[in-house]
């Protein structure tokens, strides 16, 4: 305790203008007691001063569990992108008013629009969360060099994976990699075969600092494999076949594909690589099957699009498994609906988490990856793997452009509603004008990326131009 | 940070020792001179007299009382009295419209006592300056009051509500008529970029936190999560809000007085009889204006036009898009339904009982007062709101008049019960065939799941429970006849316990939702704890002309806040709901805990030569805890002179001016209005948690380097009073510019967040013209007038913003305009080629884009406002009506839904809407929603200047009729029976809601009538 005169006080703050003094002046005559650091208060029980964190691998821990939470809450790269897509592209048709929805489902969006505002403000939300953790993990002194790698690789491959998410929606995006706020808000778009060369280095040390193991034993952690899933899909998004069928073969000789259908969107499911874990509270599953699964017509949100349903071929134990149909009450109306996730609200045990890398993807990437090297056996071989799964018999193609069109089919009915795969696939292979300038009258060719949020232009004028189109 | 206050908890301490000292003393001291008193008082006699007016005419009912005790009574219908008094005692006669009056008995057995009418006399008149009081004569600034005879005419439940319109400079809009909801205010316009306009309250010498404690997710859908603590104070105990403008008036609040300060006086005790009063009131309240809306063939027409229009029009006949179109594929096609009627049509009711005892002696006086009030609201169902108040008052003086102590108490219980969401939106927008509310069982009615029912926001409660404490005890001592020393202790403690429910049963059955995956209640538990300590000296001396007067004070002030939310999900049934325990799973939402230290010194110096010069000098040196080290303190100083022209020798004779004063005065506040720890670089416990590790998220982008907002308030005003001050008129013009501004500077989305609190330097500049006029028309024996009247025109500029071109500020603000503008299309009506809206292309470039073509430029702060009151009082009878105006823009129905056949009900105007090539309409093709094509225009449109009315208004905003029952009837009883109207009538072009609501979404203000009776004994 100290005890202060009024004395010292005009002492320590010199820069008290006359009159004040007179005032000090007087108090002093009044004997008042005073406290100098009456005004300093501790910080609040309830936070952490930054610095702490990261002085202590629990609390880095937590500001990780961030990241999946907030990948988890936003669906950025799961249910809300797979819903998007889907109508966006032709795997869903969307029944409701919501007017970003159905701009969406009928390509008439605009910079306005609060679905094009909503992926690109937490995706960089995530960003900024993910930079902070390597920039407070470098410079950590509390923590041990096996947890620094562990810790800024898994804060590495976030960063990757959200921007990987950004460059499909958006096409040239900014690839921000610091927390200083002076460099990010006047930052430029990159073209985006630069942002994939970003996010090709970023998983390259991602993979050299993550270890294989998977501690929690459900995958709900990322670890090297999810970041060589990423960097395999960025490999052949890129165009870098090698690269995608060594990665891909990494996986495929590290996980077993779920021989039964009805297992692989299970929690438990062998051949998921990355998945996310519900929050447990509101939901204990993941909400893809609250957001698909038709409960009432009318009423219903979402449903399989004709072409979808047409693309199965005859015999697909997935068109039996994971598509489900609902009648309305007075039989007028049959609809089908994604059933690959189940678990809806009123399911009170936890069944299914939100799966983002599974192993049937690579398989397909291999495939692809082969048929463009010239292994055409060592593709079938990889697409018939998937088709066999099905019910299917091997594939008939035979040439390298017959295979490369029935990897393509392939995709369509293994990987629909999951992720937004249909959308990148259909931009990525320059067929999106092909497949929805029939079923979507308001088609562009500029359509194949969103527009920036106008908002965002406003604030940044480096990122102008907008996008062509809009 | 590591240091902990020790001292700053004990300083308090040593006052409650230097009070306990005062406090033995003059108890002493009174002991003696009790003593004395009985000695005199002794050998009574019967005094008689007659009352009359200067004119001699006799006044009846005069109440005569011996002061200091309960003997009283009153003069009869010829004036004349008789009472028993001691030589030594004094007896008081007081009369309405009549200035009291104080005669000692001496040795007289008859009086005659001339009454002096009640004029305003602005020697005598005294306003509420904070620290300290000031003749309305002497004041060199600016402070607006509203005093208990003008706030009891009006019934409302919020002291805000009662200013509205009543003060110069002040302007007031009320959010929504549900009750407990808040008020926004601003007092001489807009002075901060991204700051509120929040003004300092204090209650009795007690800063009060304005701030709402409601959490969003609970009641942003009924009173847009605003639940204002002014609704604790209760408007009958208050004796007088005054309203601190111009830098003379707020310097001495230093740091938090750049938003002006509202002081809020709350009524004492009088020395007298006891008195014992009862009020009774009664109020209706209805929703003062209805939209007018399209009937069911009006609407299905249109909505079928626009799914026609958009290339869709063969769904009409597919039942698989029945759950798009309900309206036109499920629903009754003929049946009407007035949802205005049906979900806000009702009466709410308002009941409000107050007793209070109040009375005492010269030197002790004391108040007690209880009041209950219940009401309901407009929505179906039954909401409703309840609240308890009691207030306590206790003055004391020692006989030697060294030793003063005055303590006041005022407690508050609120209890608000009301639907989760404000039905106002669903009554504007629902199809006018929309189906039933409830089924043949009295269930709600999903019509085969085809809508979301309204009334299922019934089953969803939102309930709240405010518990308000402000209690503040002041002592004083006179050390020297001239030097006074004196101690405010104030407490204040607001509890906000509150839930919302959501019971499966109130979503639609389609979803399968059930109690145990779907139920769900969130609590909202949070209070905020206040202490402020502030010993003050003050120092008066006279020596001839010249006076001084000096006030030396520190503050001391402590506010912890906490705030926890959680929410519990998954029950057993339904009937366990309240229980959190019950809950199978419980998440934290928000829990929030801080703490604000404040310390200042401040002080005033007042001069006065020959009672007409004056010079007042005040200042404050402040230190907030929301800043970061070493910025902590700031000094704000302020120097106000006043000249009373009309005492000079040449004007002292004038029968015409009968008081001229001139004033102004010039100084710095400042604002640290900006929430704690901003300074801190610092992580939340978000009370998620994922996979079992709990989830810590950056709390924003910090900026450890932030200081004091700084606004210099400038202000100039001429006071005149003309025929003995029968006729005033005030007027002041100000110019306030706020610099240095603490701005949440928008970030772009990249940088992780969308803000970041930051000094800026900025100018903005607020200047305006305020005039107060008040007169007294008429003024006989039996018929009074008078009338006030108060305009104020304010102007709002952006003075200077150092690169604004390429800010995020370049699209919302442009340089020399106000803060209030927005920029809009020029719209040019509809194309009669295309039925497509038109607009300008203000760059030529053939193409309509947001960022060139948005040139248009509107304010949509009032132009003018202010109020007109008369009071006419014929005997026993008196009548006030006040109006309010204000001329002003706001926005209409090309906002909110700016094309024919979108879903939700329109005003039948868009019926005028273009159907073939050659029509020329006000409104574009019909269109669903659905066609991109027309999406621009509609939207275009709904940014346009065509989204713009002129909301000007004036409004009959309070009528109250008061009549007081002669002495014939009543006898002893003062009985007082009232009639008051509030929001009765408006004038104005505006078709929304309410001119000063454009929103869709909220209740607007009520009108109400109340009747009411007043009896005292």
């Amino acid at each position: 305790m100290k005890i202060y005169n009024i004395n010292t006080i005009i002492l320590s703050k010199r820069k008290c203008s006359f009159l004040f003094t007179i005032i000090l002046f007087a108090l002093f005559q009044m004997s008042v007691v005073s406290c100098s650091d009456f005004v300093e208060v501790e910080p609040p029980k309830n936070t952490l001063v930054s610095q702490t964190v990261f002085e202590d691998a629990s609390t880095v821990e937590s500001a990780l569990a961030n990241l999946y939470e907030m990948l988890r809450g936003q669906g950025i790269g799961t249910y809300s992108l797979s819903a998007d897509m889907g109508i966006y592209s032709d795997e869903l048709d969307y029944f409701l008013a919501d007017p970003n929805d159905l701009s969406i489902y009928i390509h008439n969006i605009l910079p306005i629009n609060e679905s094009v505002s909503k992926y690109w403000v937490n995706a960089y939300r995530v960003i900024y969360s993910a930079n902070a953790i390597v920039e407070g993990v470098e410079s950590s002194e509390g923590l041990t060099s096996v947890e620094k790698s562990e810790f800024m690789g898994q804060a590495l491959f976030v960063r990757a994976y959200v921007h990987s998410i950004l460059v499909g929606i958006y096409g040239d995006i900014p690839y921000i990699t610091t927390t200083d706020y002076r460099i990010n808000n006047s930052v430029a778009r990159l073209p985006g075969h630069e942002v994939y060369y970003h996010i090709i280095t970023d998983l390259m040390m991602a993979v050299d600092m993550l270890g294989t193991t998977d501690a929690t034993g459900e995958k709900v952690i990322p670890n090297r494999h999810v970041a060589n899933a990423l960097l395999s899909r960025i490999y052949l998004y890129t165009g870098n076949w090698e690269q995608a069928n060594a990665t891909a073969t990494q996986l495929i000789d590290a996980f077993i594909l779920e021989p039964e259908l009805e297992k692989v969107f299970l929690k438990g499911s062998r051949e998921t690589i990355w998945q996310l874990m519900p929050e447990g509270v509101d939901r204990k599953n993941a909400p893809e099957a609250n957001l698909f699964v038709i409960l009432a017509i009318p009423g219903q949100q979402y449903a399989l699009t004709e072409t979808l349903l047409k693309a199965f071929e005859e015999g697909d134990l997935r068109r039996e498994e994971w598509v489900g149909s609902f009648t309305s009450n007075d039989g007028a109306t049959t609809l089908q609906f994604p059933y690959k996730y189940k678990a809806t609200l009123s399911e009170t045990e936890s069944l299914e988490y939100s799966i983002v890398f599974r192993l049937a993807e690579q398989y397909l990437i291999r495939a692809e990856a082969r048929a463009h090297m010239g292994n055409l056996t060592g593709a079938r071989q990889d697409l018939d793997t998937i088709r066999q799964r099905a019910g299917l018999d091997g594939t008939s193609a035979m040439d390298k452009e017959t295979l490369l069109e029935a990897i393509q089919a392939e995709r369509f009915t293994e990987l629909f509603a999951e992720n937004g795969h249909r959308w990148f696939d259909l931009k990525r292979s320059g067929k999106a004008g092909e497949v929805l300038s029939t079923i979507k009258p308001n088609w562009k060719p500029t359509h194949v990326v969103w527009p920036i949020p106008e908002n965002e232009l406003e604030i940044n004028p480096n990122l102008r131009p907008q996008n062509e189109g809009y | 940070m590591q240091k902990k206050c020790v001292i700053g908890d004990r300083c308090p301490l040593l006052w409650v020792l230097i009070v306990l000292f005062l406090t033995v003393h003059s108890v002493m001291g009174n002991a003696e001179s009790k003593f004395l008193k009985f000695e005199l008082a002794v050998f009574q006699h019967q005094i008689s007299g007659v009352v009359s007016d200067k004119d001699g005419i006799p006044i009846s009912g005069v109440h005569i009382q011996v002061k200091g005790t309960s003997q009283g009574t009153f003069s009869n219908s010829e004036g004349a009295f008789a009472i028993v008094a001691a030589p030594s005692d004094v007896l008081t006669f007081s009369y309405i419209g009549f200035k009291t009056l104080e005669k000692v008995v001496g040795n007289a057995e008859s009086l005659t006592v001339v009454m002096q009418p009640d004029i305003i006399d602005l020697g005598e008149v005294t306003v509420n300056a904070g620290y300290y009081t000031v003749s309305e004569r002497e004041r060199t600034g600016n402070i607006s009051s509203i005093n208990a005879v003008d706030i009891e005419k009006q019934p409302v439940n919020n002291p805000l509500g009662a200013m509205q319109g009543y003060m110069s400079g002040v302007n007031i809009v009320q959010n929504s008529g549900v009750p407990g909801g808040g008020y926004d205010i601003q007092i001489r316009g807009r002075n901060f970029i991204n700051g509120g306009t929040e003004p300092l309250y204090i209650v009795d010498g007690v800063p009060y936190g304005s701030q709402s404690l409601g959490a969003s997710e609970l009641s942003a859908a009924i009173n847009q999560g605003d639940i204002s603590p002014l609704n604790a104070i209760n408007p009958t105990d208050i004796e007088s809000i005054e309203v601190l403008k111009d830098a003379d008036a707020t310097a001495i609040y230093g740091s938090r007085g750049a938003n002006g300060v509202v002081l809020i006086t709350t009524k004492k005790g009088k020395s007298g009889v006891t008195r014992i009063d009862v009020n009774l009131s009664s109020s209706l309240g209805r929703v003062s204006h209805f939209l007018d809306l399209m009937d069911t063939d009006q609407y299905l027409e249109i909505r079928r036009e626009g799914i026609v229009n958009d290339g869709f029009g063969e769904r009409l006949d597919d039942p698989q898009y029945a759950s798009r179109y309900p309206e036109l594929l499920m629903w009754d096609q003929d049946r009407y339904t007035d949802w205005q009627k049906e979900l806000i049509g009702g009466t709410a009711y308002r009941n409000i009982g107050q007793l209070s005892i109040s009375g005492g002696s010269d030197n002790t006086q004391f108040l007690l007062s209880g009041a209950v009030q219940n009401e309901t609201t407009v929505f179906p169902g039954d909401p409703k709101y309840g609240k308890v108040s009691v207030h306590s008052n206790i003055n004391h003086r020692s006989n030697n008049d060294r030793f003063g102590l005055q303590m006041t108490v005022n407690y508050t219980k609120e209890h608000n019960q009301m639907p989760r969401t404000d039905l106002t939106r669903a009554a504007y927008r629902l199809a006018p065939n929309a189906p039933e509310l409830y089924d043949d069982d009295g269930q709600l009615n999903w019509e085969n799941n085809s809508w979301d029912n309204p009334l299922a926001s019934l089953l969803e409660e939102y309930d709240a429970r405010i518990n308000t404490l402000i209690a503040n005890v002041g002592v004083s001592y006179k050390l020297l006849s001239s030097l006074t020393a004196r101690v405010n202790f104030g407490y204040n403690t607001y509890q906000l316990d509150s839930y919302k429910l959501l019971p499966n049963t109130a979503r639609n059955p389609r979803f399968g939702f059930t109690p145990q995956g779907y139920s769900s209640i969130t609590t909202n538990e949070s209070n905020r704890d206040s202490w402020i300590v502030e010993p003050q000296l003050q120092w008066q001396k006279e020596w001839g002309d010249f006076g001084v007067d000096i006030l030396l004070g520190s503050t001391f002030q402590k506010q912890t806040t906490e705030q926890l939310v959680v929410k519990g999900t998954g029950f057993p049934n339904n009937g366990l709901i309240y229980n959190l325990a019950a809950a199978s799973q419980v998440q934290i939402r928000d829990a929030s805990d801080s703490e604000y230290n404040y310390q200042a010194f401040f002080g005033r110096l007042n001069l006065t030569f020959k009672e007409r010069y004056i010079l007042n000098i005040t200042g404050r040196r402040d230190g907030s805890s929301r800043f970061g080290p070493d910025r902590q303190y700031g000094n704000f100083v302020a120097i106000g002179g006043a000249w009373l022209f009309s005492e000079e020798p040449f004007l002292r004779d004038g029968r015409l001016l009968s008081f001229g004063k001139l004033r102004g005065s010039y100084g710095t506040t400042g604002s640290d209005n900006i929430g704690d720890y901003q300074f801190l670089d610092t992580y939340n416990v978000t009370g998620d948690n994922y996979n079992g590790v709990l989830v810590l998220e950056p709390s924003g982008i910090f900026n450890p380097l932030f200081g004091w907002e700084v606004n210099k308030k400038l202000e100039l005003a001429l006071e005149l009073g003309f025929f003995n001050d029968r006729v005033l008129f005030n007027t002041a013009w100000y110019r306030n510019r706020s610099s240095n501004q603490l701005i949440g500077v928008p970030l772009a989305a990249t940088t992780g967040f969308n803000s970041l609190t930051g000094n800026f330097d900025a100018t903005v500049e607020n200047t305006g013209l305020e005039i107060d006029f008040r007169t007294m028309n008429i003024r006989n024996k039996d018929f009074q007038w008078k009338t006030t009247f108060n305009i104020t025109v304010p102007k709002n500029k952006l003075v200077e913003f150092p690169d604004l071109e390429n800010s995020a500020f370049a699209s919302r603000y442009i340089i020399g305009e106000p803060l209030t503008i927005t920029r809009l299309y020029n719209a040019l009506g509809v194309d009669p080629q295309t039925g497509m809206y038109t607009f300008e292309d203000y760059n030529n470039d053939g193409e309509i884009t947001s960022l060139e073509d948005r040139q248009w430029i509107e304010d949509l702060a009032p132009k003018f406002y202010g109020g007109l009151g008369n009071t006419f009082t014929y005997k026993n009878l008196s009548l006030d009506i006040f109006f309010q105006f204000k001329s002003q823009k706001n926005y209409n129905h090309f906002r909110t839904r700016s094309a024919p056949g979108l879903i939700d009900n329109n005003t039948p105007r868009v019926l005028d809407r273009w159907q073939e090539v050659g029509d020329v309409t006000t409104h574009m093709m019909a269109t669903s929603g659905a066609n991109y094509s027309l999406v621009p225009s509609r939207s275009y449109q709904s940014l346009s200047n065509a989204a713009i009315s002129d909301a000007t208004f004036l409004r009959l905003r309070n009528v109250s009729l008061s009549y007081r029952l002669p002495m014939d009837y009543a006898g002893k009883w003062d009985v007082n029976l009232y009639l008051q109207g509030q929001n009765l009538w408006t004038w104005t072009q505006f078709e929304g809601p309410d001119p000063e609501q454009f929103s869709l979404l909220f209740l607007p203000p009520l009108r109400q009538i109340t009747l009411g009776a007043q009896i005292g004994f």
